[in-house]
């Protein structure tokens, strides 16, 4: 454990650079961005709409490349890349932790797994929660409760930083000029910061997990197939959803593709020949939430929601996604 | 290596089943066991074209690997295309399989259309272990004469003593075999009860399951291999979900009483 001065955060995320990759949220035309870092403001108020899943699942990535000679083919991996994450949110944090057994399973997913272990997360525990906000609803958040290389929480004057890695002691170890010794009263204002985020979400009461499993169950799904515009916005943000294609580029070399796919497009499902089984929007859309809520705790032991709320924030159709209650 | 990168296998036979279906032999380029059960799949690659799930119509007891394409969508077209001595890419086998151990001795094996490919598997596997199992019949049905695949095995399968069924569901002069419903050959059938393997339209499948419950099976013994699209093969992708189920991973065989409620 250790405190980093506000004014020592840069400094220390411009060597890291030198070294790797850093992203982090910056302002991309005004909208925060999970991107690559070169010394631009840090946009650390509200968790950027896109979580940092990009970097582990793109929404394209190169599987491998094939390259013909005389009509037999060989084949090339990438490597992965060094990189640091600064400023994943304990939401997100717990998605990668989802995913990691979604992608770890049998047989393992190695090009997730490249990346995942050629990247430094350092996540930022959340002091003042978005309005859409609920993961303590779900049993964790404000701050990580998964293991992680560095945890930060912003308090008076700068970072308390825990370490939960050997490459996390190792940033502290290696920059030794940037971090200060911690005192028991920061890690009083921690919990006490902390304790205020939880009280903030703890005011909608809609929100909790017995609340969106009784909607579930009650859910009209014709009634909310009928408003759902079918135009996938909330796959897209979900840090947990994770549906893929598999595609080919080139002729005779080329790359295959792995490009994100979404379970609420009508086309997801369909078959050689035409076949449907998932033909009508409530059918998907009722998938969608079994999914999170029955389908993947089943397989891994952990919610496939992690109560981030992008999905109410773009939901083109303004469904309260909580709820399920259509408004006539 | 990742799993998504296939094998190399060299098409070494192709055979004509109907106007629109080819049953294509394979050899592996790589020397390494292909071990697969009846009622596995493989995922193969057109490179340049793509992937697609191909369910393994030879049986394992026999040399070669074959499978059964037919012309259904942009890859089948790619596959069908392509000429003796050319590479295509094979992953696998995936899937669960037939579970030949808790299956019954008994076998009703039912197929409708292009399902009966994955069956054949299933019946080439019987014969070839004959002495394992006890009564077996097949019913198999197409829309027309020149829909069916594998004719010039059915003999050999009676002459290792299972019971044959053939229908079709538009006769013609040529036709002298039996013309309606897969069902209706069940009807026919002395078989005592046991488990059965069904692969065809969901109508198909409903309809058989319905009738082999009448005669007394129970309907954890049917076992019914179903069709999705899938795109990984290993549980990732989720375009093969079937309420909890990855069809590639639990599946695609299923045992009735859990797939019901979607068919």
């Amino acid at each position: 454990m250790a405190f980093l001065p506000q004014e020592c955060l840069v400094p220390l995320l411009t060597l890291l650079s030198n070294r790797m990759e850093v992203v982090a949220p910056i302002l991309v035309e005004g909208v925060p961005v999970f991107a690559s870092w070169s010394g631009q403001p840090l946009a650390l108020k509200d968790n950027p709409l896109l979580p940092p899943q990009e970097f582990f699942l793109p929404q394209r990535e190169v599987l491998f490349r094939y390259i013909q000679d005389c009509g037999r083919y060989s084949f090339e991996e990438a490597a992965g890349k060094a990189r640091l994450i600064f400023g994943i949110r304990p939401c997100d944090l717990r998605a990668l932790a989802v995913l990691d057994r979604i992608f770890g399973s049998d047989p393992m997913d190695q090009s997730y797994f490249d990346k995942r272990r050629s990247t430094v997360l350092v996540a930022l525990n959340c002091n003042e929660p978005g309005e859409d906000c609920f993961c303590d609803r779900l049993g964790f958040g404000p701050e990580c409760s998964e293991a992680v290389d560095l945890q930060l929480t912003e308090i008076d004057k700068g970072y308390l930083v825990e370490t939960g890695s050997p490459a996390g002691i190792l940033i502290l170890k290696e920059h030794p000029e940037f971090f200060l010794e911690t005192s028991q009263s920061h890690l009083l204002e921690k919990c006490e910061i902390l304790g205020q985020a939880r009280e903030a979400m703890n005011s909608c009461i809609a929100r909790s997990l017995p609340g969106i499993k009784e909607a579930i169950k009650k859910a009209d799904w014709n009634a909310l197939g009928r408003l759902c515009l079918n135009c996938g916005s909330c796959t897209f943000v979900c840090p947990v959803c994770h549906c893929f294609t598999i595609q080919d580029l080139g002729v005779p070399d080329g790359e295959r593709m792995r490009c994100r796919d979404t379970c609420l497009l009508s086309g997801f499902s369909r078959m050689a020949g035409g076949t449907n089984p998932r033909i009508s929007r409530g059918d998907r859309m009722q998938n969608w939430y079994l999914d999170k809520f029955e389908y993947i705790p089943q397989r891994t032991g952990l919610l496939g929601c992690v109560g981030c709320g992008r999905c109410n924030r773009v939901c083109l159709a303004e469904m309260d996604r909580w709820s399920l209650e259509v408004k006539r | 290596m990742s799993e998504y990168i296939p094998r190399l296998a060299e098409i070494v036979d192709i055979d004509i089943e109907s106007s629109n279906t080819y049953l294509i032999s394979l050899k592996l380029l790589d020397d390494v066991d292909f071990g697969y059960k009846p009622g596995q799949f493989v995922m193969v690659s057109v490179f340049g074209l793509g992937e697609c799930p191909i369910s393994i119509t030879s049986s394992p007891t026999r040399k070669t690997l074959q499978l059964c394409i037919r012309r259904a969508g942009k890859i089948t077209n790619g596959i069908m295309d392509c000429r003796v001595g050319d590479v295509l890419g094979i992953r696998g086998p995936y899937g669960n399989g037939f579970p030949l151990q808790s299956m019954k001795k008994n076998i009703m094996i039912a197929g409708g259309g292009s399902g009966f490919a994955t069956l054949r598997s299933l019946v080439n596997y019987i014969v070839d272990r004959r002495s394992a199992f006890g009564e077996v019949a097949v019913a198999y049905g197409a829309r027309t004469r020149q829909d069916l695949y594998f004719m010039q095995e059915y003999k050999s399968w009676q002459q290792a003593g299972i019971e044959v069924g053939i229908t079709v569901d538009i006769g013609d002069e040529s036709w002298k075999g039996n013309v309606g419903l897969v069902t209706a050959l069940i009807d026919k059938f002395r078989m005592s009860v046991g488990s059965a393997a069904i692969c065809g339209p969901p109508v198909m499948i409903n309809a058989v399951a319905k009738k082999l419950m009448d005669k007394g099976f129970d309907h954890s013994d049917i076992y019914v291999s179903m069709e999705r699209h899938m795109k990984c093969g290993v549980g990732k992708c989720e375009h093969c979900m079937i309420g909890p189920y990855h069809a590639c991973q639990d599946g695609p065989v299923f045992s009735y009483d859990k797939v019901k409620s979607v068919l």
